[in-house]
C-alpha cells in the first residue's frame, strides 16, 4: 500500500513598502503601500486570489465531493490569514468550504511564519500558540501536526514540539540527510520517544513544483497517468509519499496555460486507479504507520534552494545584522504591553523579509531566480532597517508616555 | 581604427576603451590594427604609446600606430578648438600654427575644419594601408572613418561612445555636429552603441533604423593602483561621500549637493569630496556655500589617477548622479576598488551594474537615504564592497571584443 500524502503551504508576507529615513517619525504604516509596487499587499494578495486560490480551490473543492477517498493537507500562515480577513473575505471562505468537507487537515506553524525558533524558543512558543487560536477561531480545527518555516528542521526543534504535544512533524527529505534511507517511510527523530518525521520526497513534489513548465525536461509534458505511474511504483519499497509544496505551485508559479490545473484535476483519479494507492492526511499517516528507524539531524535544514540549509535567510551580514536587531528588542517590546507595536514587531520576523536582502542569486547575475518586490538586496536591506528605527522610535516615545502617566 | 589618445595621456573614457580594446585585439591570432590618433604638438609621442605596450610584447607586433598632427581630441567642444589653437605659438604675421621648430603645421580655423583636414589626412592613409574594415570612436572620426571607407572600398564601423545630444542634454547642441554625427551614422554599415540609452537616443534624436545599431557594453577599467604623496587629512571617525568626474550639468553635481545637505541633517561627520574641474565648479563653489555646507566640503579640482585612488580608499561611498551618462566608466573603478557606488538610474551602466544602489539623479531623498544607509550599516557596505568587487572583476574585455570582431567580420561578409 502507498499513501500519497499532501500538503500545500500557503503564505503571504506582510511586505514592507520603500521605506525612506525621511519616513521614520512620521507615524507611516509600512505594510499598507496603495502604489502600483509590488509591496502593495492588498494588490498582490487579489491577483494571487485570482490567478492561485479562488481556481485551486473550485477545482480541490469538486475533487473532494467527487473522490470522499481524496485528502489533503495545508499549513496556512498566520499572517496569510489575517490578510485574508482584511482583503479577500471570499478567499478565506473558499478556503473554509475545503476544511467543511472534514477530508483537509491544518497543520500547526508560526503564525508570522518566522525563524524564532533560532533566536528564541519562548517567542517560537508564543507564535504557534497565537497560531493554533487563529486556525482554531477560523476553521474550528487544532492541529496535530506541526511544519515550521520553510521546513527549517533538526533535532532539537522536533523534541521542542514534542514537548509541546505534537505527534509529527514535517521536514526536507534532503538527500545529505537521507544518505541511503528512503522519504518513503516514517522516523523517529534523534532523542524523542513519540513524535514521528514525514519526510519531503523532493524528488516527486518538484516534478510537479518546479519541472511541470520546463519544456527541455524528458518527462515534459507531465500527464496525470505518467505521474500516478510512478507513485504506484514506490509499492513495496514504502509506504507513503510525501509531496510538499507552495500552494501557489498552481497557478501563479505554474500558469494555468502549462496545463496545471487540468493535471491537479486528473491526479486523483489517475492514482486511485490502482487498488494499492490512497490518500492521507499526515495524522492519518502517522496514526496509520509506524517508524522503520530514527533520523539524525543535528545541523539545520530546510527546503530552500540546492543547498537545503539556512542560508537564504542568514547568508551574509545584511541579514544577520537586521534580525539581530529585531531579537534583541524582544524584552523591550513585550514589556511595553503595547499590542500594536508587539503585532508590528511579529510581522517584521516573517522569513520574507530575510529572503528579499539575500545576495546569494542577485549578485551572481540569476536575477530571474531573485523573487522580491525591491530593486535589489540592498534596497531592501535600507528599507527594513529604516522600519526597524522607527520602531524603535515609537518604542521610546512609548516609553516616555508611561514615564509620564506613571508621575501623575 | 580611428581612436584617441591613450593612457595615461587620455581627456576622458573614450582614450580608456580604446586602449583597452587594443590590448584585447592584441591578444587574438586572427586580428592586427593600425591605430590611427590625432597627435598634437605638445604630446609626447614615444612615451605615449610605450606606456600601453609596455606590459604586452605581442601587442608591438599587432599593433601599428599612425599620427596625424592635429588638435583634435575627444569630446572637445567649439570653443576648446579655439582656445588650443589660440595658445599655439603666433608668428610675425598672427598667424596660428607656427610651432618654435620653424615646421609649419597648419590646423584648421575652427574644429570643424579641423575635423575635415583630419579625414584628408586618414585618405592618405587609407590609400597606403592594407586592411579589411575600419572602426571609428565618436564624431570627430566619423567624416575621417567614411573618407577612409570610400577611398578603399572597405565597410566601416562606427562606436558611439556620447552623442552632441547627450553633451548637451539636448538643449543648444551643435547643428553641424549634430549633422556630421548623423552622416556618420547613416552611411556607416553599423553602429555600436555603448548602453541601451546610447541605442535609444540614437533611433530618436538621429532617426537611425534600430536594426543596425548593436548594444556592446564596456567592460572593466585596468588602471593602476598607483598612490602618491600623503592623503588628506579629515577629523577622527568621519565618513566621506565621493563625487569624482568632470563638473559639469551633464555629470549632475548640483544634485550631489542637494543630497549632501539632507545627509547632514541625520549625520553630522560627513566630509563630502567634489574631484573634477568644468564649468560648473564655481556655481557649485558658491552653492555650498549659500547653503552652509562648506565645512563639510572638499573641493579637488583636476585630479590625477593617484589621487583617485586615494578618494576612492577614503570614501565609504561613491556617488555618480549624472543627469545622462552613455555608460559611465567610473562606478566600475570605484567597485573594483571596493567602494560602494550609488549611480543613476540614467546610466548606461547602471543597466548591467547589479551590486549598486540605483538612483533617478533627481531623487535626492532618496539619494541621501541611500548614502545615509551606507554610512551608518556596516553589513551593508561591506557586502556591497565584496558583491561589487567581485562583480567587476567579471567583467572582462574578452566579451565585448568578441562582440566588436563578429561585427567586423559581419560586414565584412555584407559588403562582398
Amino acid at each position: 500500500m502507498v499513501s500519497v500524502c499532501i500538503y500545500f503551504q500557503v503564505h503571504q508576507p506582510y511586505r514592507i513598502k520603500e521605506y525612506s529615513i525621511f519616513e521614520i517619525g512620521k507615524d507611516i504604516d509600512c505594510f499598507e503601500d496603495s502604489s502600483d509596487s509590488n509591496t502593495n499587499n492588498a494588490k498582490i494578495l487579489k491577483k494571487v486570489s485570482n490567478k492561485c486560490y479562488l481556481p485551486a480551490n473550485e477545482v480541490l473543492l469538486e475533487l473532494l465531493n467527487n473522490h470522499p477517498e481524496f485528502k489533503i493537507s495545508f499549513s496556512f500562515s498566520g499572517v496569510f490569514l489575517e490578510q485574508l480577513e482584511q482583503y479577500e473575505p471570499e478567499v478565506l471562505e473558499s478556503f473554509q468550504k475545503l476544511i467543511d468537507t472534514t477530508q483537509v487537515e491544518i497543520l500547526a506553524e508560526t503564525y508570522h511564519h518566522s525563524l524564532s525558533f533560532i533566536y528564541s524558543k519562548e517567542e517560537f512558543k508564543e507564535q504557534v500558540k497565537l497560531h493554533k487560536e487563529i486556525v482554531q477561531r477560523l476553521f474550528g480545527i487544532v492541529p496535530a501536526v506541526f511544519r515550521n518555516t520553510e521546513l527549517i528542521y533538526n533535532n532539537e526543534i522536533a523534541k521542542e514540539v514534542e514537548s509541546m504535544g505534537y505527534k509529527g512533524i514535517l521536514a526536507e527529505g534532503a538527500d545529505h540527510i537521507l544518505g541511503w534511507k528512503s522519504p518513503n517511510f516514517l522516523y523517529r527523530p534523534a532523542n524523542t520517544s513519540n513524535i514521528k518525521l514525514l519526510l519531503k520526497n523532493y524528488k516527486l513534489s518538484d516534478d510537479i513544483a518546479f519541472r511541470f513548465s520546463e519544456n527541455t525536461w524528458k518527462e515534459w509534458p507531465l500527464t496525470a497517468s505518467k505521474y500516478a505511474d510512478w507513485i504506484t511504483k514506490v509499492n513495496g519499497n514504502g509506504n507513503v509519499v510525501n509531496l510538499f509544496m507552495d500552494y501557489e505551485t498552481f497557478g501563479e508559479h505554474q500558469w494555468e496555460a502549462t496545463g496545471i490545473f487540468n493535471f491537479l484535476h486528473h491526479l486523483p483519479s489517475e492514482i486511485l486507479k490502482h487498488p494499492d494507492n490512497d490518500f492521507k492526511t499526515p495524522s492519518e499517516i502517522i496514526n496509520s504507520y509506524s517508524t522503520i528507524g530514527t533520523c539524525d539531524v543535528e545541523k539545520y535544514i530546510s527546503w530552500a534552494d540546492e543547498n537545503r540549509d539556512l542560508s537564504a535567510w542568514l547568508g551574509n551580514d545584511m541579514q544577520h545584522e537586521a534580525i539581530n536587531k529585531i531579537y534583541s528588542l524582544r524584552d523591550k517590546i513585550l514589556s511595553s504591553n503595547n499590542s500594536d507595536l508587539i503585532h508590528k514587531w511579529r510581522k517584521l520576523q516573517t522569513s520574507d523579509h530575510y529572503y528579499y536582502m539575500s545576495t546569494k542569486q542577485f549578485s551572481d547575475g540569476e536575477v530571474h531566480k531573485y523573487f522580491s518586490p525591491y530593486a535589489s538586496p540592498y534596497d531592501a536591506f535600507i528599507s527594513f532597517m529604516n522600519v526597524l528605527h522607527d520602531l524603535e522610535l515609537e518604542l521610546s516615545k512609548d516609553e516616555i508616555i508611561e514615564e509620564v502617566t506613571t508621575i501623575t | 581604427m580611428f581612436g584617441w589618445e591613450l593612457p595615461p595621456f587620455f581627456a576622458g573614457g573614450v582614450g580608456i576603451v580604446c586602449s583597452e580594446l587594443l590590448k584585447e585585439l592584441a591578444r587574438r591570432d586572427d586580428i592586427s590594427v593600425t591605430y590611427v590618433m590625432p597627435f598634437g604638438p605638445k604630446q609626447i609621442k614615444n612615451q605615449n604609446f610605450k606606456l600601453i605596450i609596455a606590459d604586452n610584447l605581442k601587442m608591438k607586433d599587432k599593433i601599428k600606430t599612425k599620427y596625424i598632427p592635429s588638435l583634435l581630441g575627444a569630446y572637445i567642444s567649439k570653443d576648446e578648438y579655439l582656445e588650443k589653437l589660440e595658445g599655439l605659438v603666433r608668428d610675425k604675421d598672427g598667424n596660428v600654427g607656427m610651432l618654435k621648430d620653424n615646421t609649419l603645421q597648419l590646423y584648421g580655423k575652427n574644429l570643424l575644419q579641423e575635423v575635415y583636414r583630419f579625414s584628408e589626412k586618414a585618405k592618405l592613409i587609407a590609400k597606403d594601408e592594407d586592411f579589411d574594415v575600419i572602426h571609428a570612436h565618436d564624431w570627430t572620426t566619423f567624416p575621417a572613418a567614411e573618407e577612409a571607407s570610400k577611398i578603399s572600398g572597405k565597410p566601416f564601423i562606427i562606436h558611439v561612445h556620447i552623442t552632441e545630444f547627450d553633451k548637451s542634454g539636448g538643449r543648444g547642441a551643435s547643428p553641424d555636429i549634430y549633422a556630421i554625427e548623423k552622416q556618420g551614422m547613416e552611411s556607416s554599415d553599423k553602429i555600436i552603441a555603448v548602453s541601451e540609452v546610447v541605442k535609444k537616443g540614437l533611433v530618436k534624436n538621429y532617426g537611425i533604423n534600430p536594426n543596425k545599431i548593436e548594444v556592446v557594453y564596456n567592460a572593466k577599467v585596468n588602471s593602476s593602483d598607483i598612490i602618491e604623496g600623503a592623503f588628506p587629512k579629515f577629523a577622527d571617525n568621519s565618513k566621506v561621500v565621493l563625487f569624482a568626474g568632470r563638473v559639469t550639468m551633464q555629470k549632475g553635481p548640483e544634485y550631489f549637493i542637494e543630497a549632501a545637505e539632507k545627509v547632514l541633517r541625520f549625520y553630522e561627520n560627513v566630509i563630502f569630496i567634489m574631484a573634477g574641474t568644468g564649468d560648473q565648479l564655481k556655481d557649485m563653489i558658491r552653492k555650498t556655500s549659500e547653503l552652509g555646507l562648506s565645512d563639510n566640503f572638499l573641493f579637488h579640482g583636476f585630479y590625477t589617477r593617484s589621487d583617485a585612488n586615494k578618494f576612492f580608499k577614503l570614501a565609504d561611498v561613491f556617488v555618480m548622479p549624472s543627469v545622462s551618462e552613455p555608460f559611465g566608466l567610473v562606478p566600475l573603478e570605484a567597485m573594483e576598488k571596493g567602494t560602494p557606488a550609488i549611480i543613476s538610474k540614467q546610466s548606461g551602466c547602471s543597466e548591467i551594474l547589479r551590486n549598486t544602489l540605483k538612483v533617478d539623479f533627481w531623487d535626492t531623498d532618496k539619494m541621501a537615504n541611500q548614502i545615509v544607509a551606507l554610512l551608518n550599516h556596516k553589513s551593508l557596505k561591506k557586502v556591497m564592497s565584496e558583491k561589487g568587487q567581485t562583480e567587476v572583476n567579471s567583467l572582462t574585455w574578452d566579451e565585448p571584443v568578441r562582440r566588436c570582431v563578429d561585427l567586423y567580420k559581419k560586414v565584412i561578409r555584407d559588403r562582398e
